[in-house]
């Protein structure tokens, strides 16, 4: 009699089970997403030069790539070869450029550096693996050869692109 | 100390392989894509079809320069002819740099 007492109690504490379906729905496609990591800044360690070279004083631009589908698109990152905004400047300015590979979400881009084309101040990298990958841009900018820059604020601009393959 | 760039977000734009179909006009076909502007020093984005030698392409757009948001998503339509429809490789879209934006981004679909 107990028994079933506490068998009754136990299957009167049951809920019952009722089945309901809830979908939880979402759309995966292959994208790009180019996101700016790190904000460039420029050194000035010489009066002719400019530089976002950390031993410069400056801070190195870095331009974050996630891929979401392997094998899909090329990376192509654009050092700057002239200013968009600076004071007027009577004599010509030398630029230098490149780009690496500083991080990545997967050791397996580790290959990326070292099959990277690299063609004026443009440095294009397949994107063979899915995941995220920081690309670090230094860019120099040296004026007149030893001519001090003029006072002023002075803009460059970095072109990321991501092209589908 | 000068600045080469600004904060900057991320720039989407989908599909990564978008397909033309017949459009309600005879002659012309329509490909549809979105962009995502999570981009604060972005306001606008420019569209541009290209061939597989990033030569242009005539189209059509409800923009060429799209007005955007941040955190706007944006369907357009792209209209080009059957008979540059074969030549059509690229869609792209591109930032458009404004001041005190300093990265441009660039992100190209491929009509397979």
């Amino acid at each position: 009699m107990k028994k079933l007492l506490v068998l009754s109690i136990a299957l009167a504490s049951c809920s019952p089970a009722y089945a309901a379906e809830t979908s939880i729905t979402g759309n995966v496609q292959t994208r790009c997403l180019i996101t700016t990591d790190t904000n460039g800044v420029f050194g000035n360690p010489l009066p002719s030069k400019l530089s976002t070279a950390s031993a410069d004083g400056g801070v190195v631009p870095v331009v974050r790539y996630d891929v979401t589908l392997a094998d899909s698109y090329l990376a192509k990152v654009t050092t700057p070869t002239s200013f968009s905004s600076s004071p007027a400047l009577a004599d010509a300015v030398t630029w230098t450029g490149s780009t690496t590979v500083t991080k990545t979400t997967d050791a397996g881009m580790a290959a990326y550096e070292t099959g990277k084309i690299t063609y004026g101040s443009t440095t294009q990298y397949d994107l063979t693996i899915a995941g995220s990958t920081w690309f670090s841009s230094e860019a120099t900018a040296v004026y007149g050869g030893t001519k001090s820059f003029p006072g002023g604020s002075y803009t460059a601009i970095v072109l990321a692109e991501c092209i589908a393959k | 100390m000068i600045t080469l760039s600004t904060p900057v977000y991320s720039h989407e734009m989908t599909p990564t392989y978008p397909t033309f179909s017949k459009s309600f006009m005879d002659g012309i076909s329509v490909a549809t894509l979105n962009i995502f502007n999570k981009r604060m020093d972005v306001s606008y984005y420019e569209i541009g079809v290209f061939t597989d030698e990033w030569e242009p392409v005539p189209f059509v757009s409800q923009y060429t320069v799209i007005p955007m948001k941040y955190l706007d998503t944006v369907s357009f339509d792209v209209y080009v002819t059957n008979r540059s429809l074969d030549s059509v490789e690229y869609i792209c879209s591109v930032s458009q740099v404004q001041y005190g934006s300093t990265v441009t981004s660039k992100i190209c679909s491929r009509v397979k």
